[in-house]
């Protein structure tokens, strides 16, 4: 699987340090963006995406901590590592309470950083699609912790722009979101992410049935119902993942589950449009 | 202080309290009566120490070191009553106070300890006494003269060793604290070179501009850890200053003229036609005047007002420089001269302080005023001497 190259951004004050560490991520062929503070920092977030973030801590203005708490609002999926000269115990905690991924003293270890940045690439991406937004939090810090990289959408333009800059593992849609046609997003994401594994979440409403049964045909590999144990929807999560990816035997949740879809077509068997 | 100094100063005290050839005399006299005391002062002298925590706590050792301490109890009075006042006798009070501080007896119960011992004496004098009474009150007068300059003598030593030992405790701490922003403003730097040299070494492709590029930003880096290191030696060993004549308006001119990031600021030099000139090193003042610019121009954003006043006032010229900036907060006004004090995110906090050492030393002031959202001035008041003949300053 051809990859586009992972986009690396880098804040710091200290400009010649910014220089050395996008000079030696550029020469390894990542995508490097250097900012020297926190809002022009956010203004290149809300402009492409990116996968890891190099986050100082001490700047002046807004620390690193503070724009971390922005750029997940605006990029849940990127992964940061926040640098400081001054890690105690209680700036180390807040950091990781705020979701960062790393919090490294400085002077980084340049061996380090980069063995870092390859794990940081090897986390499997999520995307969670749904309009309730405490639930999209929750399922964030649950899935961050077993290790995923995890994109948010709360409506559907905002999953198609996430769909078109990322290559997702694992597709989780909540079928609640007020979409015209659930049956399009589905379409969008075997479009966009033809090896990515759909997981749908919904309510038992019956009116759903319908539809749910519409979405199954569609290939989707596994279904959670609402309440739902939020340890069977990892596991469910890490199934989805350890399976191979053209995988055609459908990863079915412990939970109630409708007939399975046996017939279904394999994620693979994508429209014919399809690039 | 050296042993000369110990009993120049007991000599000194000596003449403080009155003291004349008549006084050992005396006390030579009234021994015999008060040498029979001693064991039963000592005796109640342990009494009391047990009875207080703070002095019961400073014994130790158990039986045998208080028997050792009745000892040397008892080697002391006698020696009071010995009518020997020489060098030695003084030295070993001196040691008393050393000790104190030592073993961690506050000095109030020396004070105390003393007072018991002089009313035991006292009483046992007036009891034992058989001549005039006149003569008694002059016995006791000396007695107290005597017990007096031991006092003075212990806690002399008392307050210099326990000053000496607060002193060697800050400056651990501010070493530490040194160390610690000396470990920090080094970091950068070398976090920097040790980068462009990992990229310089693995690196697959490099141009020979990326190269000639890292390689001037490693000089760079080490300059800048220099300049860490100087500013830090500036501070700890500022020669004694070598006080002549300057022309502070013509230092300014030059700082001005050297300094190339005010351009984008407004620089407003207010310098009278013929100003004083002052006394003071001029090679140090300009380091000061240099950190006051340079504090100036970093509270400020480009196109801040910066001004540089130049006033006679009295027998003192006035330098005063002025920012538009943030100002300081109230709270912490007090605090900025302090070293390694610094609201900066880069920076050692030694900028100011350096400034306000070198400005004492010059036997200069340096004060601060300070206004929240509207600036803040510096002014630095030097002696005042006129212009050379014929010369309005440059």
């Amino acid at each position: 699987m051809s990859q586009k190259p992972a986009a690396v951004l880098v804040v710091d004050d200290d400009v010649d340090i910014c220089r050395n560490v996008s000079d030696i991520l550029t020469d390894l062929n990542f995508l490097v963006d250097v900012a020297h503070d926190g809002p022009s920092a956010l203004e290149m977030v809300r402009r492409r995406p990116y996968d890891l973030a190099l986050l100082d801590l001490k700047m002046p203005g807004m620390d690193g901590l503070t724009l971390y708490r922005e750029l997940r609002k605006l990029r849940a999926e990127i992964v940061a590592i926040v640098i400081t000269a001054f890690a105690g115990p209680e700036t180390v905690n807040e950091a990781l309470a705020a979701g960062a991924w790393r919090v490294l003293p400085k002077p980084v270890d340049i061996h380090h950083l980069l063995s870092l940045t390859q794990e940081v690439l090897e986390q499997p991406l999520v995307l969670v699609i749904d309009n309730d937004s405490d639930l999209c939090h929750m399922l964030w810090h649950a899935l961050r912790e077993k290790g995923y990289r995890v994109a948010l959408a709360t409506d559907i333009p905002s999953a198609e722009e996430k769909l078109k800059d990322h290559t997702f593992r694992v597709v989780l849609i909540d079928l609640k979101l007020p979409a015209d046609n659930p049956k399009e997003l589905f379409q969008l994401v075997r479009l966009t992410n033809p090896e990515a594994r759909t997981l749908l979440i919904t309510g038992q409403d019956s009116d759903m049935g319908l539809t749910i049964q519409g979405a199954l045909t569609e290939g989707v590999d596994a279904v959670c119902y609402k309440p739902f144990d939020v340890q069977t929807l990892i596991s469910t999560v890490q199934k989805l993942t350890q399976a191979p990816l053209a995988s055609d035997s459908p990863v079915s949740s412990s939970e109630p589950s409708p007939a399975q879809p046996s017939d279904s077509a394999p994620p693979t068997h994508a429209p014919e449009d399809h690039a | 202080m050296n042993p000369e100094e110990i009993i120049e100063r007991y000599r000194d005290l000596q003449r403080y309290v009155g003291w004349n050839d008549d006084t050992p005399h005396r006390i030579q006299t009234i021994a015999p009566l008060l040498l029979p005391l001693i064991p039963q002062l000592v005796e109640d002298f342990y009494c009391e120490i047990q009875r207080h925590p703070a002095t019961k706590r400073v014994i130790t050792g158990g039986a045998s070191q208080v028997e050792r301490l009745r000892g040397t109890l008892e080697h002391w009075l006698r020696e009071l009553l010995s009518g020997q006042y020489d060098q030695a006798y003084v030295i070993r009070r001196w040691r008393v106070g050393l000790r104190h501080v030592e073993i961690g007896l506050d000095q109030v119960f020396t004070n105390a300890a003393l007072s018991r011992l002089r009313s035991g004496l006292a009483r046992g004098l007036v009891d034992r006494w058989t001549g005039e009474a006149a003569e008694l009150l002059l016995h006791l007068a000396a007695l107290h003269q005597v017990l007096d300059l031991d006092l003075a003598i212990i806690e002399d030593a008392y307050q210099a060793e326990y000053a000496a030992r607060l002193q060697r405790t800050e400056r651990l701490a501010t070493l530490g604290q040194i160390a610690g922003g000396i470990a920090h403003e080094l970091r950068n730097p070398l976090n920097v070179i040790k980068t462009s040299i990992y990229f310089l070494l693995h690196a697959k492709n490099i141009t020979p501009e990326k190269r000639v590029e890292h390689l001037q930003r490693i000089e760079r880096q080490v300059n800048l850890s220099d300049e860490v290191i100087t500013a830090l030696t500036n501070f700890a060993r500022m020669p004694v200053p070598t006080c002549t004549p300057f022309d502070v308006v013509a230092c300014l001119r030059e700082i001005l003229e050297h300094t190339t990031a005010l351009k984008v600021y407004d620089v407003i030099m207010d310098f009278p036609s013929v100003a004083p000139w002052a006394l003071g090193d001029a090679s140090q003042m300009r380091i000061v005047f240099d950190n006051l610019i340079r504090n100036a121009r970093e509270a400020m954003l480009p196109g801040g007002q910066l001004t540089l006043a130049v006033s006679g006032v009295g027998d003192r010229v006035e330098v005063a420089v002025s920012d538009t900036g943030d100002g300081i907060d109230e709270n912490q006004v007090s605090q900025v001269m302090e070293p390694l004090y610094s609201t900066k995110t880069r920076g050692l906090g030694l900028g100011l302080a350096i400034a306000r050492s070198i400005v004492e030393k010059n036997q200069g002031t340096i004060r601060v005023a300070s206004k929240k959202g509207q600036g803040t001035t510096f002014t630095v008041s030097l002696r005042a001497v006129p212009p050379p003949s014929g010369g309005a300053s440059s």
